[in-house]
């Protein structure tokens, strides 16, 4: 829970509490920003750039009870410019070694955990076919358990533009798990 | 809405189970302010501001052109000045005299003038007109020559009545009007 008081005292530009803020907040972003882009690196600069970009605009934000709705939408937006960018790279695909190991790990334990490694590779091969707002979508919606509502308000779609998009990724992911795993 | 499909329940359980470890925020935390602190700096660095509006000043051939051009206006200031002074101390010495207006053709006219000025002990109506002591100085010696020469001229005349018969005859033909010598 982020307290409002702090967020308070950071839009006064007090630096010690944007300290404390940025120690709450990162773990949270860089949940989101992993889960859309599979890449640990990669979600810790996404992570960096939304802190500095909290910081060059809190003073901006008109509710500050809306500050994690709008942390989301700078991390999946930046997350989206990352994804934009690795277009240009050759597709990834995985042999069947691979999906079959991923395949083991998943059956071996139902409440198992995941390292970070093994989830980025899970999630990068299971969502790489879906578009950036699909993806955004899913993770928001079935990995980090947000509301359709806030959902809509973070990615800027409709409700039903955000209904339809889980539905298409929730189907792909569920083919390709079917076939793979 | 979401697909009955058990392999994408257990991963997706699997991936929920997996949160992302970003381990310590303190490096990102680091970076953060690093970063922030070069995005303050430029703002606030006042003598770069400075170099970059009079840095001009520096440059050798400006800074004596500079020095050449207000020493220029330095004096023509002084001679300006002095100037000044000595035509307000030339106005300063200046005499106010009343002249008439429409100034009199004939010796008659200003005969009759003055009757009038005796008598009535009035003014000419007249326009105020401003001369200087020199002027006046002029004007006086110029009466004084006059009169030198008018002596001259009646001894002239007593002693040659050829002569003056001559000049009453021309002074006739000039003023219509008989002049006696």
């Amino acid at each position: 829970m982020i307290d409002i008081k702090l967020i308070e005292e950071c839009k006064g530009g007090n630096f010690n509490n944007f300290r404390k803020l940025v120690g709450i907040t990162s773990p949270i972003a860089f949940s989101v920003a992993f889960r859309m882009l599979g890449d640990e690196d990669e979600a810790k600069d996404v992570v960096q750039e939304t802190m500095i970009t909290i910081w060059l605009k809190l003073k901006k934000i008109k509710s500050t009870a809306l500050f994690k709705t709008w942390m989301y939408r700078i991390v999946v937006n930046k997350c989206y410019d990352v994804l934009r960018r690795r277009k240009r790279n050759p597709e990834i695909i995985a042999d069947d070694l691979t999906w079959k190991l991923i395949s083991d790990r998943v059956y071996e334990e139902p409440s198992a955990e995941l390292e970070n490694k093994e989830a980025a590779l899970v999630i990068t091969l299971l969502t790489n076919k879906l578009s950036p707002k699909q993806k955004a979508v899913f993770v928001l919606s079935d990995l980090e358990e947000i509301s359709n509502d806030e959902i809509s308000e973070i990615t800027g779609i409709s409700k039903s533009a955000v209904k339809s998009n889980l539905y298409y990724a929730r189907k792909n992911i569920s083919e390709m798990a079917e076939k793979y795993l | 809405m979401e697909p009955e499909n058990e392999k994408y329940r257990r991963v997706l359980n699997i991936l929920r189970n997996s949160k992302p470890e970003l381990g310590s925020t303190y490096n990102i935390e680091n970076e953060v302010f690093k970063r922030i602190s070069k995005v303050k700096q430029p703002k606030i660095n006042l003598s770069d501001l400075i170099d970059f509006l009079f840095g001009w000043v520096y440059i050798g051939w400006v800074r004596r052109s500079l020095i050449t051009a207000s020493i220029l206006l330095v004096l023509v200031f002084v001679y300006q000045q002095s100037v000044i002074l000595k035509r307000i101390d030339a106005l300063g010495r200046q005499t106010v005299v009343n002249e008439r207006a429409n100034i009199p053709e004939s010796a008659d006219e200003i005969e009759k003038l003055l009757m009038v000025y005796r008598y009535s002990g009035r003014r000419f109506p007249s326009k105020t007109i401003t001369i200087s002591e020199r002027q006046i100085n002029e004007l006086i010696k110029s009466i004084n020559e006059l009169q030198v020469k008018y002596k001259d001229l009646e001894n002239l005349l007593k002693g040659d009545p050829e002569l003056k018969e001559l000049i009453e005859k021309k002074l006739i033909e000039n003023n219509s009007t008989k002049t006696s010598l």
